[in-house]
């Protein structure tokens, strides 16, 4: 997985994806760029993420470490530009998360980590030239340069598919290497 | 994209929404004034539509509120707000009003959402809306079961029990019902726009046998009195107005009709030589309401002596626990906040890309696991479906 962009910015769905798969700092770790979230991303998504950790009973809130280690970047509007663009992109999205994202990736020239089809339209529309990764992209790639095993992969997709409830769409391009791992 | 859509947007609308999301935080103009570093007259200014908002200012006015920036921009339809409407429709007192104001607000939000869905899907609910009957100068009890036999013949129910009467009246008839927690003396909301149609909240705390009552009640203040709103709790009138005799009196012949219930009441009554409180039980499950409900209409029909429901109840009758005794279950229902369509509606704009998922959580009121919960369940519903086939027209060759 090439990386065109210094940057990546995960959108709330990969966000739960990649905390669900109880792997988040190794798979963050391992993207060739500075991942980076957005703070209306953080801050909508902070309960379901902590119902996350609460229902694995874990001590830690993965989130938060990979902030604290500088794995994870929590990123704001920077100029009025950025916060008239997702104002703008609010109004065609209906979505606070998905246009924060979306209005950063685009005034910053970063790459996006997304699987909403309606982002990936939307986005591929407004931003033709900037990357649009996927949560699967980005795991497989982790398991690839990691060298992870095959029994651990079918458990961090396994977690993601049960407890971050993600199922890849029809047409995605990795749904046959996801079907193959998980069978 | 176009230009800064707070350029373009209707400041007049975009004002009233700030200005309610402020009141509803509990802060005053001067604290919202210090969130954006003005005077409060600019609030003043902004909440009338005078002034525009930068950017910047809606997203520091939305996280004081609590808010998400998209419940002021999103271009949502634009109904008659129900607090107008309800401002007249029931007697109140302060502390009345801030236990139902909540519920209103909830209950005007999902139809707001509802009638959005319908816009992004483009499919509308299809009405069958009969006119509204003339109910002037009539006896109550005639005129409520001329309505309940002439609805009963025109949404071809017959004289028998109707099961799910929620899917009816949403499916055939086109009415938006939702069950909403409310306090356990609260029965229904009734509301009616011109865009939204008729729409009604149900106390979901309540039990089937009460819930299908209280639908029924809202019912015939869609016929009858459509345009008024109701908000029907126990105790709120001193004097019952006439319009209200009439939705109680309704439900009792739409939910069991004077023919039905008179054959099998003579069926049972036949074959046993005498009516029991089994048969009792047994035809109160079959209507799906309550045994009150059915004992007071038997005595109304003088199939049962007057008094009957008195000594039941003196004699220390306990409902649930009998109707556990005989292996009466549950009478069939769906209990789901959400109508079905409206769960349909959104699982579909998603799948299409119409929506985020962020939104579809929004539409269902609950956080993306749940959402993602429910969405599995509703493709599930539609399984065997392909993507591509689920929108095919079954009727083209």
């Amino acid at each position: 997985m090439e990386i065109k962009h210094s940057h990546i910015v995960l959108d709330a769905c990969c966000v739960l994806n990649f905390r669900a798969s109880g792997h988040l700092i190794e798979i963050i770790q391992s993207v060739p760029a500075q991942v980076v979230v957005t703070e209306v991303v953080r801050e909508r998504e902070l309960l379901t993420l902590q119902r996350l950790a609460d229902e694995s009973n874990e001590d830690t809130n993965q989130f938060e470490a990979a902030m604290e280690k500088g794995l994870l970047a929590v990123t704001g509007f920077n100029s009025e530009s950025e916060e008239e663009t997702f104002v703008n992109y609010v109004f065609e999205l209906g979505d606070d998360g998905e246009s924060a994202t979306c209005a950063i990736a685009v005034h910053r020239a970063w790459a996006i980590a997304t699987d909403d089809k309606k982002a990936i339209s939307f986005f591929q529309r407004e931003a033709p030239n900037l990357q649009i990764l996927s949560t699967l992209e980005v795991v497989k790639h982790w398991s690839e340069a990691e060298n992870v095993s095959s029994a651990t992969l079918r458990s961090v997709l396994t977690a993601i598919r049960t407890r971050g409830r993600y199922i890849p769409q029809r047409h995605h391009s990795l749904l046959g290497w996801w079907e193959g791992i998980m069978r | 994209m176009a230009a800064n859509i707070l350029d373009n947007i209707d400041l007049r609308k975009l004002g009233e929404l700030l200005q309610q999301a402020r009141k509803k935080s509990g802060m005053t103009q001067a604290d919202a004034a210090k969130v954006i570093d003005a005077a409060r007259t600019t609030i003043v200014a902004i909440e009338k539509g005078d002034r525009r908002l930068k950017p910047n200012e809606l997203i520091k006015l939305a996280r004081a509120y609590g808010r998400a920036v998209s419940d002021f921009v999103r271009s949502s339809p634009v109904t008659e707000p129900f607090e107008v409407q309800f401002r007249a429709a029931y007697q109140r007192n302060e502390q009345e009003e801030a236990r139902i104001t909540p519920i209103i607000e909830r209950f005007e939000e999902l139809c707001r959402n509802y009638l959005e869905l319908e816009k992004i899907m483009d499919a509308p609910i299809p009405r069958n809306y009969p006119q509204e009957y003339d109910v002037t100068n009539m006896p109550i009890e005639a005129a409520a079961e001329s309505i309940a036999i002439a609805e009963r013949q025109r949404l071809g129910l017959g004289d028998g029990p109707i099961p799910m009467l929620r899917d009816i009246l949403e499916q055939s008839v086109g009415i938006r019902v939702f069950y909403l927690n409310m306090p356990a003396k609260y029965a229904e909301i009734y509301s009616y726009d011109e865009q939204l149609g008729g729409c009604m909240a149900i106390n979901l705390g309540h039990y089937e046998e009460r819930r299908r009552w209280s639908m029924a009640h809202g019912y015939l203040h869609f016929l009858a009195h459509r345009r008024k709103p109701v908000v029907d709790f126990e105790g709120q009138y001193k004097r019952i107005p006439e319009s209200e005799r009439l939705a109680e009196a309704f439900p009792k012949y739409f939910l069991m009709p004077t023919s039905g219930l008179l054959s099998r009441f003579n069926d049972m009554y036949r074959t046993h030589g005498k009516f029991t409180p089994t048969n009792l039980f047994t035809l109160a499950h079959y209507y799906g309401v309550s045994i009150e409900a059915l004992v007071y209409r038997l005595e109304d029909m003088e199939l049962l002596p007057s008094g009957t429901w008195d000594r039941l109840r003196d004699r220390g009758l306990k409902v649930r626990k009998v109707q556990q005794e005989l292996g009466l279950d549950e009478i069939e229902h769906r209990a789901d906040t959400l109508p079905i369509h409206y769960q349909h509606l959104a699982i579909e704009a998603l799948e299409q890309g119409l929506i985020t998922e962020g939104r579809f959580a929004n539409f269902l009121g609950v956080d993306r696991l749940e959402a993602r919960r429910i969405a599995e369940v509703l493709r599930e519903h539609s399984s065997g479906m392909l993507e591509e086939s689920a929108y095919l027209d079954l009727r083209q060759a």
